[in-house]
C-alpha cells in the first residue's frame, strides 16, 4: 500500500481500508444489482446473472409462479452470507448477484409488491436498504469471531491464491485445443511468445486462440 | 433508448465503483472484510500485473456476456466477476506497473471500476448486438470451460495442498472442511481455508479459547449452510 494518505484519494483509500466500509460497499453493489433486475423488468435486458437463472425469474414473470427463483435464490443468499465473514471473501456472485438479484425480487413480486423493481430509483433503494442489511449481519458475525484468527494462516492462503492464477494459462490452452485446431495453435503460440516477453502466457493464449479462431472459424 | 443509457450509466458506476474496491480489498483479507470471489482473486493473480493480459481476460468475458445478453438479456455473472476488476485494473496498470499502488488500492480501483463500469453497462445494454457472433462464441468456447475447471477441480485441489503442506494439524483440518464444503456448499475452497485458518492457531498458539469458539461458530455456520442449500434431505435419501 502506498504511503500517501493525504488529499481526496488519500481519505478515500484510507476510509476504504476501514473494516465498515464494507457496509457501503456491498449496499451500493446491491443497489445496481437489483436495479438490473429493474433494467430485465422494463427493457427485458440488463440482469446480471447467467441466462438459466434468469429464467427462473421470468418464469415467474410470465406464469406467476416464483417458487423456483425464491427458492433457488434464498438458499444461496443465506449460505453465501454466512460463509463470506468466515473467510473474507462475501460471494458476490451466489449473494448479490443470485440472492439480491434473482431471490429478493422474486419474493417480492410473489407477494405483489411490485414498485420497488418498477420504479428506478426505488430499485436502487431497496438494493442499498438490503445491501446494508447483509453487510451488517457479516460485520456482526466477524465481530463474534475471536481475534486473531485470521493472522496464522494468512501467508498460506495468500500462497494458494498465487499458485492457483498460475494455472489458467495451461487450462485456457487446453480449452482452445479441445475447441478447434486453428484456435489451440494461436493460443498456445500465442503463450510461447508471452513468456519469452516475459508477460503471464494467459494473456498471449487468449489472444493468439481468438485471432486464428476468428480468421479461421469453426463451420457448424 | 435515451433512459436505458442513463439508467446504464448510474448502474454501471455505482456497481463497477463498488464490486472493484470490493476486489481490491481482497488482497487485504481476511484482515478486512472484502467481496468478490476466490476465482476473481486467482485470475486477477493470473494476469500478474499485465495491463494486456488483463484486458484480454476482460475482453473475452465481454464478448461472451454480450451473445448471453443477445439471447437473453441476461447480463451474465462475468460482467461483475470478471469484466469489471479485470478492465479496471488493466486500465490502471497502463499508467503504473506496480499492482500495490494499482490493483491492492481500493480507492483507485473504485475510480476505474466505476469508468469501467459504466461504459460496459451502457455498451451491453444497448449496443451488444454489433458484437459478431462467430467472436462471442469463440470467446465462450475457449474462456468458458478453462474457467469452470479452474473453479473445480483446481482451485480445490491447489488450497487442499496448500493446508497439507502446512503441517499435520493443518493438513486434517483442511481435509475435514474441504471435504464437507465440496460436499455442503459445491466447492471445497472455503472449507480449506477455514482448515488452514484453525489448523494454524492449533500449531501456533494450541486449543486455546479463542480456536474452541471459531472452530464451535464453523460447526454452527456449516449446519445452518447445509439445511439452507438442502443438503440433509439429499442425506436422508439414505435412510
Amino acid at each position: 500500500m502506498s504511503t500517501e494518505n493525504i488529499g481526496l484519494m488519500g481519505k478515500l483509500r484510507s476510509f476504504l481500508m476501514k473494516e465498515y466500509s464494507f457496509a457501503i460497499l456491498v449496499a451500493l453493489a446491491s443497489a445496481a444489482i437489483f436495479a438490473g433486475t429493474h433494467m430485465y423488468f422494463t427493457y427485458n435486458v440488463g440482469a446480471f446473472n447467467e441466462i438459466f437463472v434468469v429464467q427462473m425469474l421470468d418464469e415467474g414473470l410470465k406464469g406467476g409462479d416464483y417458487a423456483a427463483a425464491a427458492g433457488f435464490a434464498a438458499g444461496f443468499l443465506i449460505a453465501r452470507v454466512l460463509e463470506g465473514p468466515l473467510v473474507g471473501v462475501l460471494d458476490i456472485g451466489g449473494a448479490l448477484m443470485t440472492g439480491v438479484g434473482i431471490g429478493i425480487p422474486a419474493i417480492l413480486l410473489a407477494s405483489g409488491l411490485t414498485l420497488p423493481i418498477e420504479n428506478f430509483a426505488l430499485s436502487l433503494l431497496t438494493g442499498a436498504l438490503v445491501g446494508i442489511l447483509i453487510a451488517v449481519i457479516i460485520l456482526i458475525v466477524r465481530k463474534l469471531m475471536p481475534e486473531g484468527m485470521e493472522a496464522s494462516g494468512t501467508n498460506i492462503m495468500m500462497g494458494a491464491g498465487n499458485a492457483s492464477g498460475r494455472y489458467l494459462g495451461p487450462l485456457i490452452i487446453i480449452s482452445a485445443i479441445q475447441y478447434s485446431i486453428p484456435a489451440g495453435l494461436g493460443a498456445f503460440i500465442g503463450a510461447a511468445i508471452f513468456y519469452k516477453m516475459d508477460k503471464p502466457i494467459a494473456g498471449g493464449a487468449i489472444l493468439g486462440g481468438m485471432i486464428l479462431a476468428t480468421i479461421f472459424p469453426v463451420i457448424a | 433508448m435515451f433512459t436505458i443509457i442513463i439508467k446504464s450509466l448510474i448502474i454501471g458506476m455505482i456497481g463497477g465503483g463498488a464490486i472493484a474496491a470490493g476486489a481490491a480489498r481482497m488482497f487485504h483479507a481476511p484482515k478486512i472484510q472484502s467481496m468478490g470471489a476466490f476465482r476473481t482473486l486467482g485470475e486477477l493473480n493470473a494476469c500478474k500485473g499485465d495491463a494486456i493480459t488483463h484486458f484480454s481476460f476482460g475482453l473475452g468475458f465481454l464478448f461472451n456476456a454480450a451473445a448471453s445478453v443477445v439471447a437473453a438479456g441476461a447480463l451474465t455473472q462475468d460482467v461483475l466477476h470478471r469484466v469489471v476488476p479485470n478492465l479496471a485494473a488493466g486500465t490502471l496498470l497502463l499508467k503504473n506497473k506496480k499492482v500495490e499502488e494499482t490493483l491492492y488500492d481500493p480507492a483507485k480501483m473504485a475510480m476505474a471500476g466505476a469508468v469501467v463500469g459504466g461504459v460496459t453497462l451502457v455498451f451491453l445494454n444497448t449496443l451488444a448486438a454489433t458484437i459478431p457472433e462467430s467472436m462471442s462464441i469463440t470467446a465462450r468456447e475457449i474462456l468458458g470451460p478453462a474457467a469452470n475447471l479452474m473453479i473445480n477441480p483446481v482451485m480445490p485441489i491447489i488450497f487442499w495442498l496448500a493446508a497439507l503442506d502446512a503441517g499435520k494439524i493443518t493438513g486434517i483440518w483442511g481435509t475435514i472442511l474441504g471435504g464437507f464444503a465440496h460436499m455442503i456448499m459445491g466447492n471445497a475452497v472455503p472449507g480449506a481455508v477455514l482448515g488452514i485458518l484453525i489448523g494454524q492457531s492449533i500449531q501456533d498458539r494450541g486449543y486455546s479459547k479463542s480456536v474452541k469458539i471459531m472452530i464451535g461458530i464453523v460447526i454452527v455456520l456449516f449446519f445452518i449452510i447445509a439445511y439452507f442449500r438442502g443438503f440433509f434431505e439429499q442425506v436422508a435419501v439414505f435412510f
